[in-house]
């Protein structure tokens, strides 16, 4: 019993040292939450942690394996907020890419990290939304008019824009990323 | 022989009648028999609340995400709008 009063004590000095030093902080809801979220990931996806110690901030990979822009390697950055998982994680994409859902700022188009965002959510969800447009890109929602545009009017020369972007060509007057590397 | 109780400690346990005691509440993922992570210790501190869709949160957890104008009044399980199920 005495031991244990001890350890407490002890456990409390380190506790009030840490609060005072800034160590070591206290978990809190929103990083309890996003380490339950960060499950085994398709090998699609992948995620990189700038600084391991926070987990509120990290990079997506997305090489998808079929569809228009299979070959490409897209980056994306998440900021997520210590309102989650109350409010979306902001994401957006660190290339110039050509995509109707995509604005050339790198603004993502996806429903449930706007006005579809609900708590029961999680980091999975959004990757696998993220998935879903480069495998179906969605002309009826769009955020590079252009390219929604030639998605609509014309599949096969919507398809060879994307080819042509992919490789850091132009469509139209923009010139895009060249996401093949790596 | 005779005995001769001196002092006796009673000690009970609690949970909430829950179809699943091993259910995690759909917005903090913590165990409902756990309590939501910005309280210390599960039970009357950190209640429950049954919706009329039969959605279960625990009662802050929900309660936060209904204070968020973009929650429109909706569970967050079926974008229903919530009602709290009477006991």
């Amino acid at each position: 019993m005495l031991n244990i009063m001890s350890l407490k004590k002890k456990k409390a000095e380190e506790g009030a040292q840490a609060g005072g030093s800034g160590g070591k902080k206290k978990a809190s809801s929103s990083q309890l939450r996003l380490q339950k979220d960060m499950d085994k990931l398709p090998s699609t996806l992948k995620l990189t942690f700038p600084d391991a110690n926070d987990l509120h901030n990290f990079r997506l990979t997305i090489r998808p394996d079929e569809g228009f822009y299979k070959g490409g390697t897209f980056e994306f950055t998440f900021t997520v907020g210590t309102g989650y998982p109350h409010d979306a994680p902001k994401v957006k994409c660190s290339q110039k890419i050509y995509h109707p859902n995509i604005d050339l700022e790198g603004n993502v188009c996806l429903n449930i990290l706007r006005e579809d965002w609900k708590p029961v959510l999680n980091i999975h969800s959004v990757l696998v939304g993220l998935q879903y447009l480069f495998l179906e890109p969605n002309a009826d929602d769009p955020l590079n008019k252009e390219a929604a545009e030639a998605l609509r009017q014309n599949r096969k020369n919507f398809e060879s824009n994307v080819y042509r972007s992919m490789r850091g060509g132009n469509v139209g007057s923009t010139t895009y990323d060249n996401v093949l590397g790596k | 022989m005779k005995m001769k109780i001196k002092r006796w400690q009673a000690v009970a346990v609690w949970k909430w009648d829950l179809p699943d005691e091993d259910d995690v509440c759909g917005i903090c993922r913590n165990v409902f028999d756990g309590c939501c992570p910005d309280c210390k210790s599960p039970g009357d501190d950190c209640p429950l609340i049954w919706g009329q869709c039969s959605h279960v949160f625990h009662m802050h957890c929900l309660l936060k995400w209904l204070e968020q104008e973009s929650s429109r009044g909706q569970c967050p399980m079926d974008r229903r709008p919530f009602v709290a199920a009477s006991a």
